[in-house]
């Protein structure tokens, strides 16, 4: 972005053009987070979509499981049960995320204007 | 290939001397397609030469952006490409109602894009610091290591919630102060982590300044966080038809 086009910048935070350029880069684009299938990588790339959904769908229900338990909607046995639950799903994701050589930074697709999806 | 489309009610001969004057992306001189009150701005190009890379995108950005400056107009997506002339002319009159409805929305418009950056750690616990709840059930933690995960959970939604609910506040805020504007907006909220708002708004030419006065005065306002507002461009996000 040329600096003329930016009309007001005055913030205290402190970024330079530098630093929001590379953060429109990021957002713009995340090489991470793109989808890459080739026939030479199909199980990997597989395994990253895969996991990535799944990643997603954890953290919804993670998500909603904590606006039910900040509700007052669970008795303290359910939610004894519900962080036992979900403690092992971190795990479990923990586990197969090792096994395909992936890391959170991975487990994210780039769905253009609409951003990343997580 | 097609930059951009034209409202064009009179004076065609300005836009045919401006064409002269400027290139298209490699060099390739530009000419005007019209149907009636449309104009479409075009180059004649092989579509295997068109690259898809940074430094064209910018040049046919630059073609835009200087048309822009004296026409009402629609921008076309980089690497849109016809066959023929008479092919534009087709669509145009295929489509002419809606890209006319389009031109009238954008009509003496420009596009202004803000973005609002903060370290949103520092901000939410600074956030946390005036909301007791927040860390509430932290205080309450039993012995199970189950319930000290949720706990821990339970914190880390509050705190995103609470970012949340500040972010809606300020967008609130901002579009109320923009009402006088008639500003038509564009907002989205938390593009990534240190991009809390992400917005664009659509706003008469001649009321530049009013913008930037206001988002100084948010900035004032908010000195946490970092508003950074740009433009004047042409109307990226506000073109909103399917070719038929």
């Amino acid at each position: 972005m040329s600096e003329n086009k930016i009309l007001c910048n005055t913030g205290t935070v402190d970024l330079s053009v530098n630093d929001i350029t590379e953060e429109l880069e990021q957002l713009t684009n995340n090489k991470g987070s793109k989808l890459k299938l080739t026939p030479d990588n199909a199980d990997s790339g597989l395994a990253k979509l895969v996991l990535t959904l799944v990643e997603l769908i954890r953290k919804l229900v993670e998500k909603q499981a904590m606006r039910r338990v900040d509700g007052g909607l669970l008795t303290e046995e359910e939610i004894e049960r519900l962080g036992e639950t979900l403690m092992k799903l971190e795990m479990k994701m923990e586990e197969l995320k090792k096994h395909f050589n992936l890391t959170d930074r991975d487990l994210n697709i780039n769905l253009g204007p609409l951003g990343d999806l997580m | 290939m097609i930059y951009s489309i034209l409202s064009l009610k009179k004076n065609p001969r300005k836009l045919n001397t401006m064409l002269a004057g400027i290139k298209g992306i490699s060099g390739v001189g530009l000419y005007a397609v019209s149907v009636d009150k449309i104009t479409v701005v075009v180059c004649d190009i092989n579509k295997a030469e068109i690259i898809a890379d940074k430094s064209c995108a910018i040049e046919y950005a630059g073609v835009i952006e200087t048309l822009a400056q004296q026409f009402t107009l629609l921008p076309v997506r980089y690497g849109s490409v016809m066959e023929s002339a008479d092919a534009i002319k087709k669509i145009l009159e295929r489509n002419y109602n809606e890209i006319q409805r389009n031109l009238q929305k954008v009509e003496n418009k420009f596009e202004f894009g803000l973005k609002v950056f903060c370290d949103s750690e520092k901000l939410m616990a600074e956030l946390e610091d005036a909301n007791e709840t927040v860390q509430k059930s932290g205080s309450e933690i039993k012995n199970s290591v189950f319930r000290k995960y949720v706990n821990q959970k339970l914190i880390e939604h509050r705190r995103e919630e609470m970012l949340l609910s500040y972010v809606d506040s300020i967008i609130v805020e901002f579009t109320r102060f923009l009402t006088h504007l008639n500003t038509i907006n564009k907002i989205k909220k938390m593009a990534s982590t240190k991009n809390i708002i992400d917005a664009v708004f659509l706003l008469k030419k001649n009321r530049k300044d009013e913008m930037v006065q206001a988002v100084k005065d948010f900035q004032s306002k908010y000195p946490r966080l970092n508003f950074i507002l740009t433009g004047p461009w042409p109307p990226y996000n506000f073109v909103d038809f399917t070719i038929k």
